[in-house]
């Protein structure tokens, strides 16, 4: 009896056990070796030679740069900035087209295409359109007649300019998944709550948002960790500047590894990249459970 | 037409008979000892082979794909080239690692940025070159070394001399110039006469002409400049650093010299030509300072003299013809940028001789010419001072002046070079944007740039 309990709760964990060593070997391994990394010095012009252990200097290093803080300080307003807007804009635009608008299928497709855009590409083309002498959008402003306006070139717009690219490629995604979540709301539920007398207001916040709160949470979770890591567009865009403006941590990263050639430093900055996406994931995470609890 | 050309250059390879004496970077060393058989080179010897070399999307480069050499190199001995060919700031990456790889890497040829050089060379990444031409089966024999301008194969190609990258005791050479360059000044030679303005000849005057033309011609800024975070700020600064008597580093101590009053003059200048220049100057990399000009948006330019194949060029260009070059405005001194491309076989290579005909081949003087033709820029002492080219291309006249101040000490390009330039550049355009005060940008530097020093063990 017994063992046949053991073996219906273990047989499971036998099916899943190479899928599970798969991940393990390709997720745990370069993270852990990563990790170790960290704690050496290891450059990238002398990869022959042996890395040097140097205990904690890359971390106590990472700690006292002001170029470091400072692009963790830019990191988070952009992955916030993204994201809110993305999620806000993202519900409208659903609502909007929800309720069996005329051309749907038409605007779906069009809304679409900027994730199909190869991140390289948008980087480029945005690249352009800020250009400030054959740019397309200073061209609109001047010949609006308000004043030239430095996209890339002015720190305080900077970081604006890129979170603008970037609002426009993931939108849709977030569109689309509200707008799938959205049709998933059963009709019965919207009738019975007009039936109530609800208004418009009413019935979103009451019932449809309640509703698709969670794909909205991992929706959010999932763009907040694609911000994170975000790298090509920036790279294209800024390359991180003016100054340090836009230097997000994996540009940093990459600089480190790439530029001043440090695996070590930049090690131990995809380490903390880690806790920190790790940290906010869970945090979003456990207050999505407590909400569904609720 | 090809063949014809071919079988001509086949011909003047095999008649001629001057004795081997190229190929010495080092005067104390002997000719080689084979000289004598300078007939019946053979350019074969490698036929079937494949090289490829990795080599930046930059104006010669593509004067040199375009000039139609490769084919001919591939036809005269039977070895495929394939060129990979990336954006220039992005080849170090790429090569570093197929460099470090073990057994052979990808690249026979690395076309290197000369702040590179001194990396690539100390890493043990890149082959000496003196054993090939030491190498008589391989070695061209009227290949002309010295005939390569000494400036060019200085910075392109010495490494482990006095300050680790110039001449001097232990250097040795590791590349051949080949897109190398000197800095002069371009000029709208149609709008300097139509508002009768002089060709500025010090920084006092440049100064003075880029303020005019902010002020007065609409849509005309004054001199277009590099100026985005990073390498471009860096060489931006440089650029003017060397006439204004700065320093990155001091001689002989390596000590940062970037905070003294010559280096904060230099900061200055360049604030004032972000204000009078075309807009948004803070954030251009090469390609929109490039642009600025050749749309007709800046009435200087004054930066790399390889511009001048744009220049020219109808179908990048709005300013053909209407163009004039200068020499390098003075201040305190003269002295010009040394900097551009050079060419080096990986040691990893899995063809380096192969490599080695192709690096002489490309380096040629006829095949030099060709690529002139193309648009490319000039490397042989030959072509620089010949009256012909010069009727042709009055830029050459003003080159082969500039080359006398051209700055060999232009910028300290150890190995920790690429560091110490990114990171400079990101409080040079703090400056520039107006971020921090020059002063304050250039003291914040100091920490994040000695730390380097301290790491790699040239200061304490």
């Amino acid at each position: 009896m017994s063992s046949q309990s053991l073996r219906e709760k273990s047989s499971p964990l036998l099916f899943l056990m190479p899928a599970i060593l798969i991940m393990a070997f390709i997720l745990l391994v370069p993270i852990i070796i990563g990790l170790r990394l960290s704690f050496f010095e290891w450059l990238l012009r002398n990869v022959s030679d042996d890395p040097i252990f140097v205990g904690l200097r890359n971390y106590i290093e990472l700690f006292k740069s002001e170029n470091f803080r400072t692009s963790v300080a830019v990191t988070i307003r952009f992955v916030v900035s993204v994201v809110v807007i993305e999620i806000v804009l993202g519900l409208v635009l659903a609502l909007l087209l929800e309720s069996g608008l005329k051309g749907l299928r038409f605007f779906r497709t069009l809304f679409v295409l900027p994730i199909m855009v190869a991140p390289v590409v948008v980087g480029v083309m945005w690249r352009f359109m800020y250009n400030p002498a054959y740019g397309k959008i200073n061209y609109f402003i001047t010949s609006m007649g308000f004043e030239p306006v430095g996209w890339l070139s002015d720190p305080n717009i900077a970081l604006t300019s890129v979170i603008i690219a970037d609002v426009w490629q993931w939108t849709p995604f977030v569109f689309l998944l509200a707008l799938a979540a959205l049709q998933g709301v059963p009709q019965d539920l919207s009738d019975a709550a007009v039936v109530d007398g609800a208004n418009y207001m009413q019935k979103l916040l009451k019932v449809k948002l309640p509703y698709i709160a969670s794909i909205i949470g991992v929706t959010a979770i999932l763009r907040l960790i694609d911000a994170f890591r975000s790298l090509v567009v920036i790279f294209n865009l800024t390359y991180g500047g003016p100054g340090v403006s836009t230097e997000v941590m994996s540009l940093h990263l990459y600089k480190s590894a790439f530029v001043s050639q440090r695996l070590g430093l930049a090690s131990a900055i995809a380490v903390l990249l880690l806790l920190l996406i790790i940290l906010l994931s869970l945090a979003l995470i456990i207050s999505s459970l407590k909400n569904k609890e609720k | 037409m090809k063949r014809i050309g071919l079988i001509a250059l086949l011909v003047v390879l095999l008649v001629s008979v001057s004795a081997f004496a190229g190929g010495q970077g080092e005067a104390e060393q002997a000719p080689a000892a084979a000289a004598e058989s300078t007939d019946g080179f053979d350019w074969r010897q490698f036929e079937g082979q494949t090289i490829v070399a990795c080599w930046p999307n930059h104006g010669h480069y593509n004067a040199t794909i375009k000039s139609g050499v490769i084919e001919e190199f591939e036809e005269l001995t039977g070895i495929d080239v394939e060129i990979d060919l990336l954006q220039y700031i992005k080849m170090h990456d790429k090569q570093v690692l197929e460099m470090s790889k073990p057994g052979s890497g990808d690249y026979d040829m690395v076309s290197m940025v000369v702040m590179w050089k001194a990396e690539y060379a100390m890493g043990g990444m890149i082959e000496p070159l003196q054993p090939f031409f030491d190498n008589p089966n391989i070695a061209v024999p009227d290949y002309d070394f010295d005939d390569l301008v000494p400036g060019y194969v200085e910075v392109t190609g010495i490494a482990g001399g006095e300050n680790i990258y110039m001449n001097g005791e232990g250097a040795e050479l590791y590349g051949l110039p080949f897109g190398s360059e000197t800095s002069f000044l371009v000029y709208r030679k149609d709008l300097f006469d139509q508002y009768d303005i002089d060709v500025p000849e010090t920084y006092d005057d440049l100064v003075e002409v880029a303020r005019f033309f902010h002020e007065n011609v609409d849509g005309v800024g004054g001199l277009t400049m590099r100026g985005a975070s990073g390498h471009h700020a860096t060489h931006g600064y440089l650029l003017h650093a060397s006439p204004f008597g700065a320093r990155i580093l001091e001689k002989g101590t390596w000590e940062p010299a970037f905070t003294k009053p010559e280096s904060i003059q230099t900061i200055e200048f360049m604030k004032k030509m972000v204000e009078y220049g075309p807009p948004g100057m803070t954030g251009y990399t090469q390609d929109e300072e490039w642009q600025a000009f050749l749309q007709g948006d800046a009435a200087m330019y004054l930066d790399a003299s390889v511009f001048t194949g744009a220049v020219n060029d109808p179908a990048k260009s709005k300013v053909v013809g209407k163009v004039g070059y200068a020499l390098h405005p003075t201040a305190k001194t003269a002295g010009s940028e040394t900097g551009g491309f050079g060419l080096g076989i990986p040691k990893n290579a899995m063809n380096p001789e192969a490599s080695f005909l192709f690096m002489q081949f490309l380096t040629m003087k006829e095949t030099e010419r060709k690529i002139i033709e193309a648009g490319g820029a000039p490397f042989r002492m030959s072509s620089v001072n010949d009256a012909g080219l010069q009727a042709k291309y009055p830029e050459f006249k003003v080159l082969a002046e500039q080359l006398k101040y051209a700055n060999p000490d232009w910028r300290p390009i150890i190995p920790e070079w690429g560091e110490i330039n990114s990171t400079i550049g990101v409080y040079i355009n703090q400056a520039l944007t107006g971020d921090k005060t020059p002063e304050e940008a250039m003291q914040d530097a100091v920490g994040p740039v000695r730390d380097v020093l301290v790491r790699a063990g040239y200061v304490d």
